[in-house]
């Protein structure tokens, strides 16, 4: 089976009481999504990707066309048993806590007491919300419903991940999370599908997109070969003197090349994480949910003692120092942070810390720079505010390149 | 089945939850107890306990039905409408199991709340005469006549087709008929003498004597007793409005045979007319194959009237067939037969219907359902004219409707009469097995072809 989930010219029209006013939800649509890869499906408000999610997983029939997910029907329990599905808001039962609700989706993929149990005590402390596990999902903030919409998702272990905008609803640590946990269930041979307009997410984490516009794939291809811009070069140091700079200036000068020097700015990312952390570290209570970056670090290493997940998957597990030392399971980023956890934070918004920067993460050559993306068909498609730093979307990441094929 | 049983708890959990079983819960909880106390029906201990068995449990009934419609049609219309379904549906699944799931959850909602409160009346009922310190008559009465099961038995329909026949042939013969019934149709004459001569197989002359005979009369032990119950009409009244009366009860084929075996009882009495009298007999009058014979006699020197026995409830004879406590079974289970109707029904207006007109769709039945002798009545009485027409459409799904009234429990309980094995079969076997498979059907049907995120543009 080389395709995941490949569709054959589905279509899907909606049409008023009496059949007319029709809508092309989803015109002729031909998806093909490999095995173990991470697909973003983008496109503005309406253009059809939840539907395509709904007609995938048997919530809607396709007008027209055809479909095939895992080799089968969605709707075959054969099949379903390996999706996990996260749709664009947790619909949860309100009279339910976390840990029931959870508990109700495992029974439902007829999971064992002793593995539910155990999945759900997991999956709880991964989205961090095992203070808040026994309170009525009702009561739950919207972040704190999509972390759990996000834990029911993972419960089965899934082959195939479903994502309808996985990180809307979501603060930027949870945003890292969901990121991280997506490039870690890739690289254990996952596929993962997600639909979403805030490009920032999906440029970090596909390999492949394709973008929708009235129902119909607009351009598709590889992450990288969309967005490389082959005429340009990126050049990031450490800290070295102005007499330094002034030469590199000579020698660019002489290939017959502009060239622009600045000091790259921290991520607001970056920063806002590296606060989060300091104040959970000084135990500041919170209702909510508690804010880790543990997602990724929780898969890969924890997961080799207690956690089932990690177990069931075949891939081969990440390298990891000591997992009996919780600091060192952290991302490098946090782990830099901590040791500076005391400082003056506010004094940080305004320093430039180019040295971890630069040793952490070389400069991406798929930075965008502003002018040129207001030419991309991106940009006269989405509404999303365009972040200016897309591109360092991988400062903070470990892994590096999201690239896992 | 792992997933039709975690739905099932699901729902059990969202009527708790959702504090829609609490309010069915206290409002029985609170009533059922003032009830026992501020009933006193026509003062009598006996008054007092019919009054309450019968307003409690249908009172009981009717919250249970409200709650088993509302709570069927509102677990899978909210699902539907607050999305949820979204992430149940896309889980290994299948829709039936989804439907049988929230059917499982709603009969075990309605068997629990079932079991609580008709445990709460029964103790009610029970304890009753003992607490209100009733007086040794009224618990002897309450014994033979509330806290019993009795069977009654009439006496059918006698076939009296050959005996009309014959009058009309002598009459015709004496010429008579032309007399009396000039220029009137055949069949109406004949309608008219077959009237005449089932009265006359009613009434009694002065000297006059009448006999029934039953068969297959089975009490529940040799020690109780049968109970005579009968009710005088009278062509003249009499001077004191009393009838005096000879009554004999037993085997009266011994008497031809002369072979004694069982008792035969006789009972002078003088009662009073247009009211129910019962007489107690001992149960071992009746034969070992289960015939009993019972007769009347108009005495001659102190009445002066022909006695006449209404049809239907001119006389029955009454024996104890079975326990109260069974018999209050049954009626709780009747109940239940009525909840999982409603339960099929709720499930099949949600798989097309969005919540208020579901819920209006259920009421409606419901509520036909209660009134359903009413309604079939008048349709074939309306239908006389197109018959045919009426026996193809609208006919058999007046059938379909649910026929509450005729098989309501509560008024076996009040009168202590007995709730036959048969027609609790039947009720089972009709609204269980055939009417709800039939809309849990039609339900799987809807519900498996309907497109659950469907968007209509408008």
């Amino acid at each position: 089976m080389e395709y995941a989930i490949e569709t054959f010219s589905l279509t899907k029209v909606f049409s008023d009481l009496w059949g007319r006013n029709k809508v092309y939800a989803v015109a002729d649509l031909n998806l093909r999504i490999r095995e173990n890869e991470v697909f973003g499906l983008l496109g503005p408000n309406g253009s059809g990707k939840t539907t395509t999610l709904k007609v995938l997983l048997g919530l809607l029939y396709p007008t027209k066309g055809k479909y095939v997910v895992l080799g089968g029907d969605s709707t075959d329990p054969k099949i379903s048993a390996r999706i996990g599905f996260m749709p664009e808001e947790s619909y949860l039962y309100r009279y339910l806590s976390a840990r029931e609700t959870l508990d109700f989706y495992g029974r439902l993929f007829g999971l064992k007491r002793q593995v539910r149990k155990m999945r759900i005590e997991a999956l709880l402390d991964m989205v961090g919300l095992k203070a808040a596990a026994n309170r009525a999902v009702g009561t739950f903030s919207k972040g704190m419903a999509r972390r759990i919409g996000l834990a029911q998702a993972l419960i089965n272990d899934p082959d195939l991940l479903i994502l309808d905008e996985p990180t809307t609803g979501l603060d930027p640590i949870g945003t890292r999370q969901i990121k991280d946990l997506i490039l870690e269930l890739a690289k254990r041979g996952k596929t993962i599908l997600l639909c979403s307009h805030l490009l920032a997410d999906v440029e970090d984490v596909c390999d492949r997109i394709a973008i929708l516009y009235g129902g119909r794939i607009q351009s598709e291809g590889k992450v990288k070969e969309l967005l490389v811009q082959t005429d340009k070069r990126e050049i990031t140091t450490g800290r070295i003197s102005d007499a330094a700079v002034e030469k590199i200036k000579q020698i660019v000068r002489q290939e017959q090349a502009e060239c622009v020097v600045s000091s790259p700015m921290d991520k607001l990312e970056t920063f806002f994480i590296r606060t989060v952390t300091a104040a959970q570290q000084q135990a500041t209570p919170t209702s909510g949910a508690v804010s880790t970056t543990r997602i990724g670090g929780f898969l890969s290493s924890e997961g080799t003692q207690k956690n089932i997940l990690d177990r069931l998957v075949s891939a081969p597990q990440p390298e990891q120092p000591s997992s009996a030392e919780p600091a060192t399971k952290e991302p490098v980023v946090v782990e830099t942070t901590q040791t500076k956890a005391d400082e003056q934070l506010l004094d940080k918004l305004t320093r430039v810390e180019r040295t971890e920067t630069v040793t952490k993460e070389p400069a991406n050559p798929k930075l965008l720079e502003p002018e040129q993306t207001k030419k991309n068909i991106l940009d006269e498609l989405t509404d999303a505010p365009k972040n200016k730093n897309t591109g360092e979307g991988h400062s903070g990441n470990p892994d590096g390149d999201p690239g896992n094929a | 089945m792992r997933s039709i049983w975690a739905v099932a708890i699901n729902t059990v959990k969202q009527a708790f939850r959702l504090k829609i079983a609490a309010v069915f819960v206290i409002l029985l909880i609170v009533l059922l107890p003032i009830m026992g106390f501020s009933m006193t029906g026509d003062g009598t201990a006996q008054g007092r306990l019919q009054a309450f068995v019968s307003y409690g449990l249908s009172l009981t009934s009717l919250l249970l039905c409200l709650f088993t419609i509302i709570v069927s049609v509102y677990s899978l219309t909210n699902d539907i409408k607050q999305k949820q379904i979204y992430m149940v549906l896309t889980k290994p699944i299948r829709r039936f199991e989804l439907i049988f799931g929230k059917l499982l959850g709603v009969v075990i909602l309605d068997i629990a709340l079932l079991t609580v409160f008709s445990v709460l009346i029964y103790t009610i009922v029970i304890y009753t005469p003992r607490l209100s310190g009733a007086s040794a008559e009224e618990t002897a009465q309450l014994k033979n006549e509330f806290y019993t099961a009795r069977a009654s038995l009439t006496p059918g329909e006698v076939d009296v087709a050959g005996e009309v026949e014959k009058l009309y042939q002598k009459l015709d013969e004496s010429g008579q008929l032309e007399q009396m019934y000039k220029g009137i149709r055949r069949a109406n004459i004949i309608a008219e003498l077959t009237r005449r001569v089932k009265l006359r197989r009613r009434a009694a002359a002065p000297g006059q004597e009448l006999i029934w005979e039953f068969r297959d009369v089975k009490p529940l032990s040799k020690d109780e007793s049968l109970f005579i119950r009968f009710k005088y009409e009278v062509s003249v009244n009499p001077p004191d409005l009393h009838v005096y009366s000879a009554w004999a009860a037993g085997d009266y084929r011994q008497v031809h045979s002369g072979k004694i075996e069982t008792p035969i009882e006789t009972f002078e009495r003088k009662d009073l007319i247009r009211t129910f009298h019962e007489i107690e007999v001992s149960a071992n009058v009746v034969a070992e194959d289960g015939f009993l014979s019972i007769s009347f006699l108009n005495v001659p020197q102190l009445n002066n009237t022909v006695v006449i026995f209404p049809p239907d409830d001119g006389l029955e004879v009454l024996y104890k067939a079975d326990t109260f406590g069974s018999n209050f079974i049954k009626a709780v289970f009747l109940i239940l037969f009525r909840l999982v109707f409603l339960a099929c029904l709720g499930l099949m207006a949600s798989s097309f219907l969005s919540m208020p007109v579901a819920i209006l769709l259920c009421l409606l039945i419901f509520f036909t359902g209660t009134i359903s002798g009413f309604i079939i009545e008048s349709f074939e009485y309306l239908s006389k004219d197109i018959s045919l027409l009426y026996s193809y459409t609208v006919g058999p799904m007046v059938k379909l409707l649910p026929q509450f009234d005729k098989f309501n429990p509560t008024k076996f309980l009040v009168s202590g009469r007995l709730l036959s094995w048969s027609l609790f079969a039947r009720v089972g076997a009709v609204m269980v097995c055939i009417k709800s498979v039939l809309l849990l059907l039609l339900a799987l049907l809807f519900f498996s072809y309907r497109e659950i995120a469907k968007a209509v543009i408008r």
